[in-house]
């Protein structure tokens, strides 16, 4: 899903009243090509208008806001919970600081953790995940008329279209900007994610929650390799027989 | 004309598909299957004029290239029959093929191919053996030789079928799938309408020849991706 085409030539219009397309694609770096295409076809894609604001020094999540389906953005935006904040660590992180906590029990100095930088390819499952009040799949299936299966194969690609992303966030009660973090279209800052959240949010994991934060994460680990050696089998069966 | 185009279009194919896996089987991979596509190559050479009249008349111009012919499709679906149903996990297809049971229709086929073929008169070289179609023993020969594959391709055809429905594996896995079921469907659809009294005309030559160009499509596809593949090398186990 992206924007109209007539949307965007209004709010562009706006913010660079004497600038062409040609201007607007320098300076926002956009191939050319790309949005003119787009212009073509009526539809302008999210990325575009991001790239567009960013360009030209509007707050993403304002430019945002002009745009059917995310009007509310703005007032949406809050301080992302805990569960949220963990859900975007990896588990090397996690493990990691175990570790350290284990090892400083016994030497005194708990290691900083230098988290990986997000959003990752799991980021958006954990996202879903972390946020889910109990049947969010399905509610999200029934109000956006995007079919489950549809849902869960974006997710398994680690991906969310922008529109789903902040019904996602409508519907968990969390912060609108969030699903647009965790699925790389805005980055952090933009979003309105503090820049040391993760690291507060995990430091204060009390030692028996990291343990069982870290048993769940390598749960979910250990599930998908063994998904993946499946899928390796069955192609290796093919290309040692057939090939 | 339609007949002709398939005819060479499949032995184009088939030659394709075997060259380029020599270089992998002289290095030992993929051996069997490189022999299997070359014994397919050869079958269909021999279906063609211009390839059975001088190989015929090698072997002596009775014929007996027309048998050289039955026996390597034989050949050809057996190592088929192995590979596939391994190659889509499927135990039942392989015991149909080379179980006791797969194994005595294999025998009986053979027998009956040449005991046909012994007690046919066929004095000179024709190829598909067109000029003795008036014989009850010709059409016997002809019928047994086209059991047998029929026979193979049934069990094949919902192992391959499955594969394409399965969501989980790769795209160009399902494709091949969906090409060699298509093929093997072809092929058992070809042997049923020929037990019936229908006139096929130039069905007769285009079913199962566009079964061999879906078969060798599927194949290709297969050797395709293994060749993409390697060059990505390093096996990722997805811990990282």
């Amino acid at each position: 899903m992206a924007v109209t085409a007539r949307a965007f030539q209004l709010w562009r219009t706006r913010i660079a009243p004497h600038d062409s397309v040609s201007d607007l694609c320098r300076i926002a770096d956009v191939k050319r090509s790309t949005l003119a295409q787009q212009l073509v076809r009526g539809k302008v894609s999210v990325p575009t208008v991001v790239s567009i604001a960013r360009g030209y020094g509007v707050p993403v999540v304002d430019a945002l806001s002009e745009f059917n389906g995310f009007e509310d953005l703005p007032d949406g935006l809050a301080e992302p919970t805990d569960a949220e904040l963990l859900s975007q660590i990896s588990h090397i992180d996690i493990l990691r600081l175990l570790v350290a906590r284990s090892e400083a029990k016994e030497s005194g100095s708990d290691m900083p953790p230098d988290l990986a930088p997000f959003p990752h390819r799991a980021s958006v499952r954990a996202w879903i995940e972390a946020i889910d009040p109990g049947d969010l799949r399905q509610q999200l299936a029934v109000s956006t008329g995007v079919a489950r299966q549809n849902l869960s194969a974006q997710l398994t690609a680690g991906r969310l279209a922008p529109w789903i992303a902040v019904q996602a966030g409508r519907i968990a009660g969390v912060s609108l900007a969030s699903g647009l973090v965790v699925t790389g279209l805005i980055t952090p800052e933009e979003g309105g994610w503090p820049e040391d959240g993760r690291d507060r949010a995990l430091r204060a994991v009390p030692d028996l929650d990291l343990v069982l934060l870290a048993r769940d994460r390598l749960d979910v680990l250990g599930r998908q390799m063994r998904r993946t050696e499946l899928d390796d089998g069955r192609d290796r069966a093919i290309w040692e027989n057939l090939a | 004309m339609t007949g002709m185009t398939i005819q060479w279009a499949a032995l184009v194919l088939c030659a394709i598909a075997a060259a380029v896996r020599i270089p992998g089987a002289l290095r030992g991979r993929g051996r069997t299957m490189c022999a299997a596509l070359l014994l397919l190559t050869l079958a269909v050479g021999l279906s063609i004029a211009p390839v059975y009249n001088p190989v015929d008349a090698v072997l002596g111009g009775v014929n007996g290239a027309n048998l050289l012919l039955r026996m390597t499709l034989y050949a050809v679906f057996v190592l088929l029959g192995v590979r596939v149903a391994a190659a889509f996990a499927s135990p039942l297809a392989h015991r149909l093929v080379v179980g006791p049971f797969g194994l005595a229709v294999l025998g009986l086929t053979v027998a009956a191919t040449l005991y046909f073929f012994g007690a046919s008169e066929l004095p000179f070289s024709s190829v598909g053996l067109g000029a003795f179609d008036d014989q009850a023993t010709v059409q016997e020969y002809a019928a047994v030789g086209r059991l047998y594959p029929g026979y193979v391709a049934a069990c094949l055809v919902l192992p391959t079928a499955l594969s394409m429905l399965d969501r989980r594996s790769r795209p160009s896995h399902r494709v091949a799938g969906a090409l060699l079921s298509s093929s093997f469907l072809l092929v058992v659809v070809f042997v049923v309408l020929r037990l019936t009294s229908l006139e096929l005309l130039d069905w007769n030559v285009i079913l199962p020849f566009s079964a061999i160009v879906l078969l060798v499509l599927g194949l290709g596809l297969i050797w395709l991706s293994h060749m993409l593949a390697r060059r990505r090398s390093a096996r990722d186990t997805g811990l990282s």
